[in-house]
C-alpha cells in the first residue's frame, strides 16, 4: 500500500466536505414586478431536498390551503406562487432568494426555515426594497439586533420557546434542571432564554452541554452527565433526526423513568413524533401550537388540513397559514404590493384574533404569542401534544 | 451514579459503537484493500440497509420479521456488489480520482432513489421484543439491544477475520491482491474474485446498516455522516488489513463515547482531532499490510 493511495483518500475525504459552496452576493435593482393592481406574485423559500424537506412540506400545504379557502387571493390580488428550494443552509437558500427577486420578478417572499438563510438573504431583501415573511428561522438577531424594515416574521424566537418552559418549571416547583441542546444558533438561544427565565424564577441549572450539531448520533456520554448530576429534569432542544435519536436514547438508558423530560416543543413537533414512537410518551414541551387546541379557528382549520392532505396540522403549518393571513390584510390595507407599503401596513395589522394558534400580535416584527404546555399522549392509535395548560402571551424578546 | 457506573457505561458503549464501525468500514477496507478502489457508495449500501431494517419490519421489529430482513440485505447487498463491480471494472486501471468520481455519483443517485422510495422523515425502528428494553444491573442502565450488538458485531467481525485470512476463500483475495496474473494462470477469473470481494464488503455495508438502524435510525444524509466515519476509521487503520480497521474502529468507539464523556467541551473535535494526532505519529495508519505485491 502506499503513500499516495492515502493521500487520494484524504483529499477526497476533505473534499466531500466542502462539495457544494457556491458564491452568491450581488445587488439587485428595485425593478417593479406587476403593478398592474390585479395580481401579487409570492415567491415560495422552503426546502425541498435535505434534512428540513418536513417543514418544507408542511409551510407549502399551510400557504396553499389558506389560499385555497380564500379564492386565490391575497388582499383581492390574485396570486401567483412561485417555489423556490432553499435546500439545507445559506449555500443553497441564498441563490434560491436572488433568483425569486432577479429572474422571477417577486412581490413577496414568504418561508425560509433556517435561521442562517434568513439572516443570508438580509442585505438582498433589504436592496431590492421586497418584503420577506418568516415563516419558520427563529434566530433573535432576524428581528433583533439584524433587523430590516423588510423582513417580519410569523413564526416564533428560539428563547421565547424556551422561556415559556423556563418560567413554567420554575413556577411549578422544579428546583434543578440540566440543560441540552446542540452547539449551533438555535440550540444557544434555546438554552439562554430557557436558563434566563428558569434562573428568574428561581430554578438553578445543574449542568449543561452542547453536543455538536449534526455530528452527534450517540447521546451516552451525555446522558451519563445528566444522571450524575442530581437533576430534577431535563430542558432539552433538538430538532429532525437528533430530536428521534436523542429521545429514542433518553428512554433506552433509563432515564425517562426518573428524570423527566422538558423541551421546546419541536422536540416533539409533526413526523418526528410518531418516529419517536413509545419513547415520546409522556415528554412535556412549550410550543406556540398544537394541533390539539381548542378554539373554532383551529378546529376549522384542523379539520381542513386534515381533508386536504390526510395529515396532521403542525406549528410549521399554522406559521404560514398565519403569513398568508397577514399579507393579505397588508395588501388589502396597502392597495400596494411594493416592500414600503406592505411593512407599513403589517406595522398596523394590530391582533390576529383568528389564527388556529390563538390571539398574536406582531411585537418588533416578530409574533407576541400564547404558548401552551403540551404532553405526548396516544389518541386514537398516534401520537399527539396534549393541551396541559395555556401558559399565556410571552413576548420575542424572552 | 457513582463515577465507575459512567466508566463502564461509557466504556461498554464505546465497544458496542465501535464494533459496530467495524462492521461498517471492514468492507471499504477490504474493497479498497484489496481491489484497489475507493468505493464512495459505501455509506449509501448502509443506508439501504437501515431503510430495508425499517421497511421490512416497521417501527417495532419481531424476529420473524428481522430474519426477513436480514435475508434481504444480505441479497440486496449481494446483488449491489456484484454491479459495483461490473461498473467500476473499466476503470480498474485508472485513477483513484476517477473511481472515486464514479462511485460519488452512485452514491448521490442510490441517495435520492432512496428519499424518493422512502421519504424524507426519519425512519426509526425498535429491535425485537427482548432487545427492546433496558438492562438494568445494581442500579446501573444499559439499553439491551447495545449490549446484544456487543455479542452480535464480535462474532461478525472474527468471522470475517477467519474468511479473510484463515480460508482459502481469503487465500484466493489476498492472492489476487499480490499477483493478479498468477491467479489467473492458475485457473482462476481475476474477475470472478474481484466481484467476490466486492459482494462481502457490500453485504458488510447493508449488514450494518440492519444492525445500525435501531441507533442511527435510517434518514437522508445518514449515508455521508456514516461514509466519513468509515473513511476515518479505514485512513487510520491502514487500508487493506482487517486488523487494522478494526483496532482503529475501537478506538474511535472510545473516543467518541470515553473521550466525549471526559471532555464534552472538545466533543466536536476529538474525532478529526485523534485522526491528525494518528496521522501525524503514523502517517501510514497504525497497521498498514506489509506491501507484499506490486502496487
Amino acid at each position: 500500500m502506499t503513500g499516495i493511495n492515502r493521500r487520494t483518500f484524504l483529499g477526497i475525504s476533505a473534499g466531500l466536505g466542502v462539495a457544494g459552496l457556491t458564491g452568491c452576493g450581488s445587488s439587485i435593482g428595485a425593478a417593479a414586478a406587476s403593478g398592474d393592481g390585479h395580481t401579487v406574485k409570492v415567491g415560495l423559500v422552503i426546502p425541498q431536498a435535505g434534512v428540513y424537506t418536513p417543514l418544507g412540506v408542511d409551510i407549502q400545504r399551510g400557504w396553499d390551503l389558506w389560499l385555497r379557502q380564500h379564492d386565490g387571493r391575497l388582499g383581492g390580488r390574485r396570486v401567483t406562487t412561485v417555489v423556490a428550494d432553499e435546500g439545507e443552509g445559506p449555500q443553497t437558500g441564498v441563490p434560491a432568494v436572488q433568483k425569486l427577486l432577479q429572474n422571477d420578478r417577486v412581490d413577496v417572499l414568504v418561508g425560509i426555515v433556517s435561521s442562517a438563510t434568513a439572516l443570508g438573504v438580509r442585505d438582498l431583501v433589504t436592496s431590492a426594497r421586497r418584503l420577506l415573511v418568516i415563516a419558520n428561522a427563529g434566530a433573535g438577531a432576524i428581528t433583533g439586533t439584524n433587523r430590516s424594515p423588510y423582513i417580519w416574521r410569523t413564526s416564533f424566537t428560539n428563547a421565547q420557546v424556551a422561556a415559556a418552559m423556563g418560567r413554567h418549571l420554575a413556577e411549578s416547583g422544579v428546583r434543578r434542571v440540566y440543560a441540552i441542546a446542540p452547539d449551533y444558533v438555535a440550540g444557544t438561544e434555546a438554552i439562554k432564554g430557557f436558563s434566563n427565565a428558569y434562573r428568574a424564577g428561581g430554578g438553578t441549572i445543574v449542568g449543561q452541554s452542547q453536543p455538536p450539531f449534526g455530528k452527534t448520533q450517540d447521546y451516552q456520554p451525555f446522558l451519563s452527565r445528566i444522571q450524575s448530576s442530581g437533576a430534577q429534569g431535563t430542558f432539552c432542544f433538538f430538532g429532525g433526526a437528533e430530536s428521534v435519536a436523542f429521545v429514542k436514547q433518553y428512554a433506552q438508558f433509563g432515564l425517562s423513568r426518573t428524570i423527566p423530560l422538558y423541551a421546546s416543543g419541536f422536540l416533539v413537533e409533526g413526523g418526528v413524533l410518531s418516529a419517536q414512537g413509545q419513547a415520546a410518551d409522556g415528554v412535556l414541551s412549550t410550543l406556540h401550537y398544537t394541533s390539539e387546541l381548542d378554539n373554532p379557528a383551529n378546529t376549522a382549520f384542523g379539520q381542513a388540513f386534515r381533508s386536504a392532505y390526510d395529515a396532521t396540522p403542525t406549528a410549521y403549518a399554522v406559521q404560514a397559514w398565519d403569513a398568508a393571513e397577514v399579507l393579505s390584510r397588508a395588501v388589502a390595507q396597502a392597495g400596494a404590493v411594493d416592500g414600503d407599503s406592505l411593512a407599513a401596513a403589517l406595522g398596523s395589522v394590530g391582533v390576529l384574533t383568528d389564527s388556529p394558534r390563538g390571539p398574536w400580535s406582531f411585537v418588533q416584527q416578530s409574533p407576541r404569542q400564547n404558548f401552551y404546555l403540551r404532553r405526548v399522549r396516544t389518541r386514537a392509535g398516534a401520537p399527539v401534544n396534549s393541551v396541559v395548560e395555556d401558559l399565556g402571551p410571552l413576548d420575542p424578546e424572552s | 451514579m457513582p463515577t465507575t457506573q459512567i466508566a463502564v457505561t461509557a466504556m461498554v458503549n464505546g465497544l458496542a459503537i465501535g464494533l459496530l464501525l467495524f462492521i461498517t468500514a471492514a468492507g471499504l477496507s477490504l474493497i479498497f484493500g484489496m481491489m484497489d478502489v475507493l468505493n464512495l457508495a459505501h455509506g449509501a449500501l448502509f443506508l439501504t440497509g437501515a431503510y430495508l431494517a425499517w421497511w421490512i419490519g416497521g417501527e417495532q421489529q419481531t424476529w420473524p420479521s428481522l430474519a426477513r430482513a436480514v435475508v434481504a440485505v444480505v441479497v440486496l447487498g449481494a446483488a449491489a456488489g456484484g454491479l459495483l463491480s461490473l461498473l467500476t471494472a473499466p476503470l480498474s486501471r485508472r485513477s483513484h480520482l476517477e473511481q472515486a468520481l464514479l462511485t460519488l455519483g452512485i452514491a448521490l443517485v442510490a441517495a435520492d432513489i432512496l428519499s424518493a422510495l422512502f421519504g424524507d422523515d426519519v425512519r426509526a425502528t425498535e429491535p425485537p421484543a427482548g432487545l427492546d428494553g433496558t438492562v438494568t444491573i445494581a442500579g446501573w442502565s444499559y439499553p439491551s439491544y447495545r449490549l446484544a450488538l456487543v455479542g452480535i458485531a464480535a462474532l461478525l467481525a472474527a468471522a470475517v477475520y477467519w474468511t479473510v485470512e484463515r480460508t482459502s476463500l481469503g487465500a484466493l483475495f489476498r492472492a489476487t491482491v499480490s499477483d493478479r496474473d498468477m491467479v489467473a494462470t492458475v485457473g482462476v477469473d481475476p474477475r470472478l474474485v474481484r466481484g467476490g470481494v466486492f459482494v462481502l464488503g457490500s453485504v458488510l455495508a447493508t449488514l450494518a446498516g440492519l444492525l445500525g438502524a435501531p441507533i442511527y435510525h435510517a434518514r437522508p444524509g445518514l449515508d455521508t455522516t456514516i461514509l466519513v466515519l468509515a473513511l476515518v476509521v479505514v485512513v487510520v487503520g491502514g487500508l487493506g488489513s482487517i486488523r487494522g480497521p478494526l483496532i482503529a474502529a475501537l478506538l474511535f468507539g472510545q473516543v467518541e463515547s470515553v473521550g466525549r464523556a471526559v471532555l464534552p467541551g472538545l466533543a466536536s473535535f476529538l474525532l478529526f482531532g485523534t485522526l491528525a494526532a494518528v496521522l501525524v505519529v503514523r502517517p501510514r495508519g497504525l497497521f498498514t499490510l506489509a506491501p507484499g505485491g506490486r502496487r
